[in-house]
């Protein structure tokens, strides 16, 4: 709300004050977050059907920060991680994955963001890995499609499974291992080429409860010790539940976050909260709405701590 | 992405790739081989058939002036020399130059009459020439006196007190001259009315080996040449004989017309299809270039008026470009299968590539996903497909070096382009669909509209075609001018031009008549049907390549089969036309009721139509015409049921009037007289066009009269041709029940049929299109196959949700089936309708004729069975592959299909 205060420091400004504000430039809008979204909008187009899949989504993520994002089916989620992922190309907006473009990047650039800066998990178990090698050729394929042997800068494949607790299947071909455990191999192959980013949708879409809590356990760990940021998309409560925050998507954009915190009591407090665009959006649950029978159009009412939300007309059946 | 990994994950779908390519390598390298190996052998066929006084390539000289005259060995050896350095490349490298060749040089004499004999005996219109030829002395055996010695001059010659200081040659004749013309060992004959010479025959030889093509150069010195004297019944004989080395100077100083000649001899093997065409432009230089030397020698005026040219005798150039003409339609026939075939092996093994890149496609797009680029994905996708084609490519190749015949480079080019098309289908494929990293396929959603570039492309085709084909029609494949020198390869695409564009407009109108029997599906109960055909009209990507397959697969083997029957049944009617019967029996004299009795009796025999013919003076000018006597209502029932039909009778005008018909020619006399066996008045009753095939071969003047003519006339029943109807006659014991006479002329339909089908070529190309409509069969069924397991993974999933719905297994089966079948019925209507149109839009520029004895092939409708049961039965083969594949599928169980992919 600087916009409104500025008049009020125009009132009286000293030159040195007028200098310092021309000088100092307002940091833009999620500037020093690791992942950027803004307004982001992506459209698939085939001929005579269109169909917006991202309605102009902000999102932003801090460096090491682990998230998860929910949604209803068709809400945007997977087409949200593939454009983070580098697959996809967005239609409009911006999007930025530690200081990449991902809208302005050459077809090279976007080889080597995929092999450098981001590694993802598919649900499917089966497509995560090719299943004629095994996990420790699984994993060092990226490191070998990049061009690069075992280097220096990263693990060596077998550290990067023991990390992730499958250092036993590192001979095992996908068939010979469990959900869980080739999903953790996944994980490996993810981080294989030492990414800032892991992008997981549903990983543990297919798994029982035990496996799940295994691969989330791998994700966690991957995300502490390596300090990589990472991205979830799930249904699975148990997964949503464990991050420290939460966004949800309705209709191509961000709708909700719930954050958590332990309180002293060492319970964990969630509180959910509406996201309020950079232009001053907000998303109402449709079941405020329902409830409320808003259609249309609403009165707003600014009080002195908050903003009050009415129908445009009384409530039939409120007869008070 | 190390290929050799992907490659050992697919193994299945690599090993039936590699066998395709090695199969497709090894038909399409062997069978061009093959084609060449016929070609060559027809041609050294009809080399071998031909007397070597035409293959080979004779010089001559009738010297004029004493320089002229060659007159030593020495001096026959230098200008051979010479003939020989002035040979083209080609005709050099073809000199059979071996001992027992059949090159050699000498010197005849010309037309020399005998004038008399020593010491009596005369004989008249006897000719003996002298002659001395190197290499015959080796060639010959003496069974009576001795070889001729050197000449002698006779001061004087007993007998003939005129002649002083006459030369006398010794001579050897072959033996049976000596007998017919009644010179035996001992006389000496006084050759030449002026300034005579004397030959005094001191021998009689046999020739040592008679198939030695030496002797073919040299039929004066073998044979009698028995000739009638024109406007008398008196023979004339004449006969070479043989005079030493020795005698070379000598006649060259007497007054006798002498002739010199070189004979180059050639190699027929190194005579080829493929150096025919440069043989026949060396066969016109080598001529211009004697000429040439004949006119070097000319170096003073004085010579100019006893110039005598070098001339060069051969009927090579002929014989090639007679050859030439027949190899035209032959290698069209053969392009035309091979392309055919080529096509379709192709189109099946880019189905195959497809099934591969389909099978690729996880891998590939996990790896492009997770970093890869494109280069590296299609790279390692198409190494994938280059190790299973190539190597299988190159032991094909290898393969077809077992199979004999020379190597041209369509033997390289064909594996060659196959493997190229393979790897570079491969890349392409792999480059297009991975070009984006996710590849999230949405053509379920909508249908791709035809881009206007395509439409373009696609009219261009199609116009291409029907252009081609016009062309074709109206000028030919060759035309006069150039008809040596092969056949135009542009019009030669134009057959598999007509199957892409015939493929391209199927594919467009596909779904038109589809729509149609779904909107009727879409009525009736079942609920099968219905699903089946909206599937079948659905599968867009799956369509093009089966028809660009299935469409050439039916076009060719149908055009084979229309083609084949179309020849079998022109080869019948020439073999019919040939002999006019069953059988024919032809005597010059005639023939005795009791002949006729003992032929009616030969096994086989059902009947017999006696006739007569003769040749006739008209009325009493000059003019002769042809006539055959003949009971027509008898000849038309014995050929009924034969491809061969004979006018009805001519119906009499009065009962006195002989009847007649007459060809068009004649068609202006109405009543005439004729002297045959009797001088009889014809009255004409009507025309006859086309002449009486298998009994007389002229069409113009021609007279048909009734057998009983003569007998009419006053005279009796003659018989001198007997028409005989039957089945499996012997033509030996026919022979034996006329009488074993050298005059009479014994036919069957089968012999002159054996003799239509013996021409090589025939046999390579009925052979080809054997071969090529099993294989053409085999890859269709392999078409629908790989078609269906391309889009197997698919057509389970779609199939699996439906059987939760409750679809049984039999209709999971059927609906597959049904969802093939429009596919392959229309394109087997369009493949059958294109190979029955081909022959038409071709018959003109195809010319079979060769291979039918010279008869025109024109009746293309006949069998349609044979097409239509070859459409049908490949269609019915590729259903019935659509349900294997159905019932294969069927064990799979439902929630591995539901799972896989999700």
């Amino acid at each position: 709300m600087s916009e409104l205060e500025t008049p009020i420091d125009l009132e009286d400004p000293t030159l040195s004050e007028l200098e310092a504000r021309a000088g100092h430039t307002r940091p833009a809008f999620g500037e020093d977050a690791h992942i950027l979204c803004d307004n982001l909008v992506r459209i698939y187009k085939t001929e005579g059907v269109e169909v917006v899949a991202l309605q102009g989504l902000d999102l932003l993520v801090e460096k090491s920060e682990l998230i998860a994002i929910v949604g209803a089916s068709g809400s945007g989620k997977s087409t949200l991680l593939n454009v983070l992922s580098g697959l996809d190309v967005p239609t409009a907006g911006v999007a930025r994955v530690a200081g990449t473009d991902l809208l302005a990047m050459t077809a090279k650039d976007r080889l080597r963001y995929r092999r450098e800066l981001v590694g993802f998990i598919w649900q499917q178990t089966a497509r995560n890995l090719l299943p004629y090698l095994s996990a420790r050729e699984n994993v060092h394929l990226p490191r070998r499609l990049a061009g690069r042997g075992a280097g220096a800068d990263r693990p060596p494949v077998d550290d990067l499974l023991d990390l992730l607790g499958v250092g036993y299947c590192a001979d095992r071909k996908p068939a010979e291992m469990s959900g869980g455990e080739q999903q953790r191999v996944a994980i490996a192959v993810a981080l294989s080429n030492s990414p800032q980013v892991i992008l997981a949708d549903e990983p543990t879409g297919e798994l029982d409860s035990e496996n799940s809590e295994q691969v989330f356990a791998a994700l966690r760990g991957a995300n502490r010790e390596l300090g990589v940021t990472a991205v979830v998309v799930t249904h699975d409560p148990l997964v949503s539940e464990q991050v420290d925050r939460t966004v949800g998507i309705r209709d191509g954009r961000t709708s909700s976050e719930t954050l958590r915190r332990e309180a002293s009591d060492g319970n964990i407090i969630a509180e959910e909260y509406a996201v309020l665009d950079r232009v001053g959006r907000l998303q109402l649950p449709r079941d405020f709405t329902g409830t409320l029978g808003m259609e249309r159009r609403v009165r707003l009412e600014l009080e002195r701590d908050h903003i009050g939300v009415w129908p445009d007309k009384p409530q039939p059946e409120d007869p008070q | 992405m190390n290929p050799l990994i992907l490659l050992r994950a697919h193994r299945g779908t690599a090993a039936v790739l590699a066998v395709l390519a090695l199969s497709t390598a090894l038909l399409i390298a062997a069978l061009p081989r093959q084609a060449e190996a016929s070609y060559d052998d027809a041609l050294h066929g009809i080399l071998d058939d031909t007397a070597a006084s035409l293959t080979d390539l004779t010089v001559s000289q009738r010297p004029r002036s004493p320089e002229q005259h060659v007159t030593t060995d020495e001096l026959f050896k230098t200008a051979d020399a010479r003939w020989r350095s002035l040979l083209p490349p080609v005709l050099a490298s073809a000199q059979d130059r071996s001992r027992r060749g059949a090159a050699h040089y000498g010197v005849k004499s010309i037309g020399t009459p005998v004038a008399g004999r020593l010491g009596g005996g005369e004989r008249s219109f006897q000719y003996v020439d002298l002659a001395w030829l190197s290499g015959a002395a080796q060639r010959v055996r003496y069974v009576e006196g001795r070889p001729p010695g050197p000449p002698s001059v006779l001061a004087r010659v007993p007998g003939l007190p005129e002649l002083r200081d006459v030369p006398r040659f010794d001579v050897a004749l072959v033996e049976n001259a000596s007998d017919r013309m009644a010179i035996p060992v001992g006389t000496t004959l006084v050759l030449g009315n002026s300034r005579p010479i004397l030959a005094r025959v001191t021998g009689l030889f046999q020739v040592l080996d008679k198939t030695d093509r030496y002797w073919q150069h040299e039929l004066d010195l073998t044979n009698v040449t028995v000739r009638r004297v024109a406007g008398s019944d008196v023979e004339e004989h004449r006969i070479t004989g043989l005079t030493d080395l020795s005698a070379l100077g000598e006649l060259s100083r007497t007054d006798r017309d002498l002739m010199n000649k070189w004979v180059i001899a050639l190699d027929p093997s190194v005579l080829t299809s493929r150096n025919a065409v440069p043989v026949i432009a060396e066969v016109g230089d080598y001529q211009r270039f004697l000429s040439q030397e004949s006119a070097k020698r000319v170096t003073s005026s004085g010579q100019i008026g006893a110039f005598v040219p070098f001339e060069l005798h051969t009927g090579l150039a002929d014989l090639l470009r007679d050859f030439m003409k027949r190899l035209g339609t032959a290698q069209a026939l053969m392009a035309l299968i091979i392309g055919g075939l080529a096509v379709v092996a192709i189109g099946v093994i880019a189905l195959t590539v497809q099934l591969m890149t389909e099978r690729l496609r996880p891998a590939l797009g996990l790896a492009r996903a997770r970093g890869a680029s494109l280069a590296q994905v299609a790279g390692a996708g198409t190494g994938v497909v280059a190790l299973a084609v190539v190597p299988a490519a190159v032991v094909g190749y290898a393969l077809s070096y077992l199979v004999p015949g020379p190597v041209t480079p369509v033997v390289h080019l064909g594996p060659l382009l196959l493997s190229a098309v393979a790897v570079a289908y491969a890349a392409v494929r792999l480059a297009f669909s991975h070009r984006k990293p996710l590849n999230q396929r949405r053509e379920d959603v909508v249908a791709r509209r035809p881009s206007p570039r395509r439409v373009v492309v696609e009219l261009l085709a199609v116009v291409l075609a029907l252009g081609g084909a016009y062309l074709l029609r109206t000028r030919g494949l060759t035309t006069e001018d150039n008809a040596a020198q092969g056949a135009d390869p542009f019009l030669m695409l134009v057959p598999a031009a007509l199957t892409v564009a015939a493929a391209l407009i199927t594919l467009r109108c596909y779904p038109f008549p589809l729509r149609l029997v779904v909107r009727l599906a879409a009525r009736a109960r079942p609920a099968v049907p219905f699903v089946g055909l909206t599937l079948a009209a659905r599968a867009r990507s799956v369509t093009a390549l089966p028809v660009l397959i299935l469409l050439p697969a039916l076009a060719v083997s149908v055009y084979g089969a229309v083609v084949g029957d179309a020849l079998d049944a022109t080869q019948h009617r020439a073999a019919w036309q040939a002999t006019g019967a069953a059988a024919r029996v032809d005597s010059a004299a005639e023939l005795s009721p009791e002949a006729v009795e003992r032929v009616r009796r030969v096994p086989g025999v059902r009947g017999v139509v006696p006739a007569d013919k003769g040749t006739v003076q008209l009325g009493l000018g000059g003019s002769t015409a042809t006539v055959v006597a003949v009971d027509l209502d008898a000849y038309r029932r014995i050929l009924a049921g034969t491809p061969l039909q004979a006018p009805p009778p001519a119906p009499a005008p009065d009962p006195s009037a002989i009847p007649v018909l007459v060809s068009p020619d004649l068609a202006h006399l109405s009543t005439f007289e004729i002297g045959w066996h009797v001088r009889m008045n014809l009255t004409k009753a009507g025309t006859i066009t086309g002449g009486l095939p298998g009994v007389s071969f002229t069409t113009e003047n021609l007279i048909v009269v009734p057998y009983d003519a003569s007998k009419r006339a006053g005279a009796r029943l003659y018989t001198t041709l007997l028409l005989i109807q039957g089945d499996g006659i012997d033509p030996a014991q026919l022979r034996a029940a006329v009488g074993d006479r050298r005059d009479i002329l014994v036919s069957t339909v089968e012999q002159s049929l054996g003799k239509v089908t013996a021409t090589p070529l025939t046999a390579t190309i009925t052979g080809s299109f054997l071969v090529a409509t099993i294989a053409l069969g085999v890859y269709a069924l392999l078409t629908v196959v790989i078609a269906l397991v391309v889009g197997a993974a698919e057509r389970a999933r779609a199939l699996s949700y439906l059987r939760t719905l409750g679809l049984s297994e039999r209709q999971a089966a059927n609906l597959t089936v049904l969802e093939i079948t429009p596919l392959v019925v229309l394109t087997a209507c369009a493949g059958l309708v294109l190979g029955l149109v081909l022959p038409s839009a071709l018959g003109p520029s195809v010319d079979l004729s060769v291979y039918a004895g010279d008869l025109a092939v024109r009746d293309y409708e006949p069998g349609v069975t044979t097409p239509v049961l070859l459409a049908a039965g490949l269609a019915a083969v590729a259903v019935a592959g659509a349900f294997l594949h159905a019932v294969i599928g069927r064990r799979r169980s439902l929630g591995s299909i539901l799972r896989v992919g999700e």
